[in-house]
């Protein structure tokens, strides 16, 4: 119901939250000159947008550097996945035998590895992407294998009764089955993958919002902690935005989106 | 138990004019579930004359859509044979194709209602788009859903949805036509409608069909002959030959003969 609204009947929608949030952040700015909160414990909004703008050409430097890993990473990590899903489809022996390792691998904590992947790797691009790849592979792959095997036994019967090819039945059925699952996956993953990004970027890089954290951290600068926080959240919010209009495109047909 | 041999259950195999196009010899179907097997279908033998129209009716879980299946290769037979035109179904579907309207709903909610229409002709024939699309407008004409071309299933109503899959089952020309209850989600005026639709379609075009119904008075209206099933095991309990089939005449299902038959088919389903 929600897609057909207007755009002012969704703004209308926005307003308590955007009201609720106004309040905060006022009660926060007041609060913290009322009782004169020092700004390396809690800085007011104004100084961090203050450092925000002061600071916009380091802030948005390291936002691409952590941006274009976790969407490298997403990428990968999705289109791997996928095409796992897919050999799984045709092949039990593989499922039987790979399954497990992708099992082995969500159990895995990133942040343990992530020391380990910056050795193998070293301090650049590629762990980073690494890290994000893997958050994403897991989710991605589970809906994947789900949604591939979605499509309505009767519709598959009446493939067979056409003589259809494996292809042909991917083609018309089992890839658009998938896709709702794929999206519904990729836009949690999505978020996920920056902050495996940032995480990765935790032990050992020279570029990103990750290092920005840490650095800042180490001089007790809360301002520029929060700035950075902020940036990255926003820059999120802008990717899993571009998920969500990728997932309008590619799910064309009514009552096609699920919630998983 | 050979092919040829006429069984007391069936009294009109061999009598049809023209020479059987399905021949089903001795099939059983037995499903193994966790709860024990399951005879879907037990010891049936049944001809289907070349250009008839054949109604199965019975209760609820009688193998009805199990025969349709094990007639179109979808299921192997437990034990027996089926031979379509002379060979086994699977050689049947080598070089030509059942059409198929399944009971419920089969229909690909990421395709139009011409799209669902176009596909099978692309799959099974590979042909070009603007002929595909210029047939499935002409079959969505021909079950009255002309203007619909581009609605999605969920779009339309259930009635509609199953006249477009009617739609699809004839866009590749199939000799022989499997209907599993295809106006079940109908109410009785437009089930009507699709009655003298059907027998329309079916007379315009050199097709066998095999209607699997809950109605009795679907099944006199539409059919030559009616395979009355019995569940547990799934059995053939008798074969009417319809007195006067497709009357096309609203009026011919108050007529004495036509009542004198549906009181003979309660009387075998209740027994
Ligand atoms: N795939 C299956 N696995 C196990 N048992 C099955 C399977 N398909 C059908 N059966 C069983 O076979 C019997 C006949 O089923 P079938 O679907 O042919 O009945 P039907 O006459 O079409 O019923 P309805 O009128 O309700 O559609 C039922 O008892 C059912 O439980
Ligand atoms: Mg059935």
């Amino acid at each position: 119901m929600r897609d057909g609204a207007s755009p002012l009947a969704r703004a209308a929608g926005a307003a308590p939250a955007l009201a609720l949030f106004l309040a905060v952040a006022l009660a926060w700015e007041f609060g913290v000159r009322l009782f004169d909160v020092p700004a390396f414990l809690l800085p007011p909004p104004t100084a961090i947008l203050a450092e925000m703008a002061g600071s916009s050409e380091l802030l948005l430097r390291n936002l691409g550097a952590t941006m274009l890993a976790a969407v490298l990473g997403f990428l990968i990590g999705t289109g791997f996945a996928v095409l796992l899903a897919i050999v799984f489809l045709y092949s039990r022996a593989a499922e039987r035998a790979l399954f497990p390792w992708a099992i082995t691998i969500k159990t895995i904590p990133v942040i343990a590895i992530a020391p380990l992947l910056t050795i193998w790797l070293g301090y650049g691009l590629a762990p980073k992407v690494a890290i994000a790849a893997i958050i994403c592979f897991f989710p991605t792959l589970v809906n994947a294998v789900k949604g591939l095997r979605t499509v309505d036994a009767q519709a598959l019967e009446f493939m067979q009764v056409l003589g259809a090819s494996r292809a042909q039945t991917f083609r018309h059925a089992r890839l658009y089955a998938a896709l709702p699952y794929v999206f519904a996956a990729a836009k949690i993953s999505s978020s996920m993958a920056v902050i495996g990004a940032i995480v990765a970027e935790f032990t050992g890089a020279n570029t990103g919002i990750g290092t920005l954290i840490v650095t800042a951290g180490y001089q007790m600068d809360a301002t520029m902690l929060f700035a950075a926080i902020i940036t990255s959240s926003l820059a999120t919010i802008a990717l899993f935005y571009l998920v969500t209009l990728a997932e309008k495109a590619c799910l064309f047909w009514p009552e096609a989106r699920i919630d998983v | 138990m050979n092919a040829g041999s006429a069984r007391p259950l069936d009294p009109a195999l061999g009598k049809a004019a023209a020479p059987p196009v399905i021949e089903i010899d001795g099939v059983s179907v037995r499903f193994d579930s966790a709860q024990g097997p399951v005879d879907a279908l037990s010891d049936i033998n049944l001809g289907i004359a070349a250009g008839s129209f054949t109604s199965i009716i019975g209760r609820s879980g009688c193998g009805k859509s199990t025969l349709l299946r094990a007639i179109t290769g979808l299921i192997r037979p437990t034990s027996g044979s089926v031979q379509v035109q002379g060979q086994s179904s699977a050689d049947y579907q080598r070089t030509r194709r059942f059409g198929f309207v399944f009971q419920g709903d089969s229909l690909f909610p990421w395709k139009t209602a011409a799209g669902n229409v176009e596909m099978p002709m692309e799959v099974v024939q590979g042909m070009p788009r603007a002929a595909r699309r210029k047939r499935a407008e002409e079959l969505l004409r021909l079950v009255r859903l002309d203007g619909f071309e581009d609605h999605y299933p969920a779009q339309l109503s259930g009635g509609m949805r199953q006249r477009v899959s009617i739609a699809r089952a004839l866009s590749y020309e199939p000799e022989i036509l499997m209907m599993d209850e295809p106006f079940g989600a109908l109410d009785e005026f437009t089930r009507r409608e699709m009655h003298d639709e059907v027998i329309r379609i079916w007379r315009s075009r050199p097709l066998t069909v095999l209607f699997v119904t809950h109605s009795l008075s679907e099944a006199l209206y539409l059919s030559d002959r009616i395979v009355v099933m019995a569940p547990r095991p799934g059995r053939v309990k008798a074969v009417i030959e319809v007195e006067t089939p497709r009357p096309l005449d609203p009026s011919a299902r108050t007529s004495a003969a036509y009542l004198r038959q549906m009181t003979e088919l309660e009387a075998l389903l209740d027994a």
